[in-house]
């Protein structure tokens, strides 16, 4: 049926978001996360790419996580001598990680959750007032 | 007197037959919203999707002179009758690409959700009067 087609989409949309959003968690919480030891790597940024996928139970596409792969961009570096992760000219590599990229990333996440969200309540309205025609 | 009971009878049943079947094109109409909000759920479920195009079901309207009005005419018994479906496949609506190639905006998208679930109050609204003026008739 179609409606209930309908509320899986819904349902996968939002797991997809939730992934997105325990990324973004992620690489908030890490922002600040140096090597321990001297010119090590820092925490490298987190990403995540959503793929079509169709269902072949019930013949629609889906959105899927396809992967959360790492963002291979330059690690900035900051001059601290006395930092523990130091190398030999005092430098320091930080996190590739950019708290506004993050946080609007974050807004689009939850702006797409409540998109699938409000389908999946006015389709459940759909269902109700179908199902009150017996009464 | 027996002729006019006679005709009376003839009358109200070919009202049921003759006239718009209302209860058919509800029906039609509901199937018809309930394709379009799976629809517009993939949309909404892709909106991040890079390269997904929006899609939509074609109009009520073809859908319902495809399957009352004109059928095919098959000449030959080697040809495929033709069917017509509210099932009709969705189509894919050209609009403005995004970067990613992602074309789906989903204020739009929301605008079509809501007008889907006002017309299905619509349809479920007719459905329930029509069967009540069948309760009535029936005295119940």
């Amino acid at each position: 049926m179609d409606l209930d087609k309908a509320l899986t989409i819904s349902a996968r949309g939002m797991e997809a978001q939730t992934t997105r959003l325990r990324v973004i968690a992620e690489n908030l919480a890490n922002q600040d996360t140096t090597a321990g030891a001297p010119g090590g790597k820092p925490y490298q940024r987190k990403t995540v790419t959503f793929e079509n996928q169709l269902d072949h139970a019930t013949g629609a596409s889906m959105v899927k996580v396809k992967k959360v792969g790492v963002d291979k961009s330059a690690f900035p570096q900051r001059y601290d001598p006395s930092h523990p992760a130091a190398d030999g000219k005092g430098y320091v590599q930080t996190p590739n990680v950019n708290s506004f990229v993050e946080v609007m990333d974050m807004r689009e996440a939850q702006r797409s959750y409540s998109a699938n969200l409000q389908v999946m309540q006015v389709t459940r309205g759909i269902l109700t007032r179908a199902i009150s025609m017996l009464k | 007197m027996t002729g006019t009971a006679m005709s009376s009878t003839a009358i109200s049943t070919s009202g049921f037959t003759s006239g718009i079947d209302l209860f058919n094109v509800a029906d039609q109409r509901m199937a018809w919203l309930n394709t379009r909000q799976s629809v517009l759920a993939q949309n909404i479920a892709n909106a991040s999707t890079p390269g997904w195009k929006e899609r939509d079901v074609g109009s009520f309207a073809s859908v319902l002179a495809s399957t009352t009005g004109i059928t095919p005419t098959r000449t030959s018994a080697m040809h495929l009758q033709g069917t017509a479906t509210v099932a009709s496949g969705a189509h894919i609506v050209r609009g403005e690409n995004a970067p990613d190639g992602n074309a789906v905006a989903i204020d739009e998208q929301m605008i079509k959700v809501a007008q889907t679930e006002t017309d299905h109050q619509t349809a479920t609204a007719i459905y329930g009067k029509y069967l009540g003026m069948f309760r009535m008739a029936l005295g119940h």
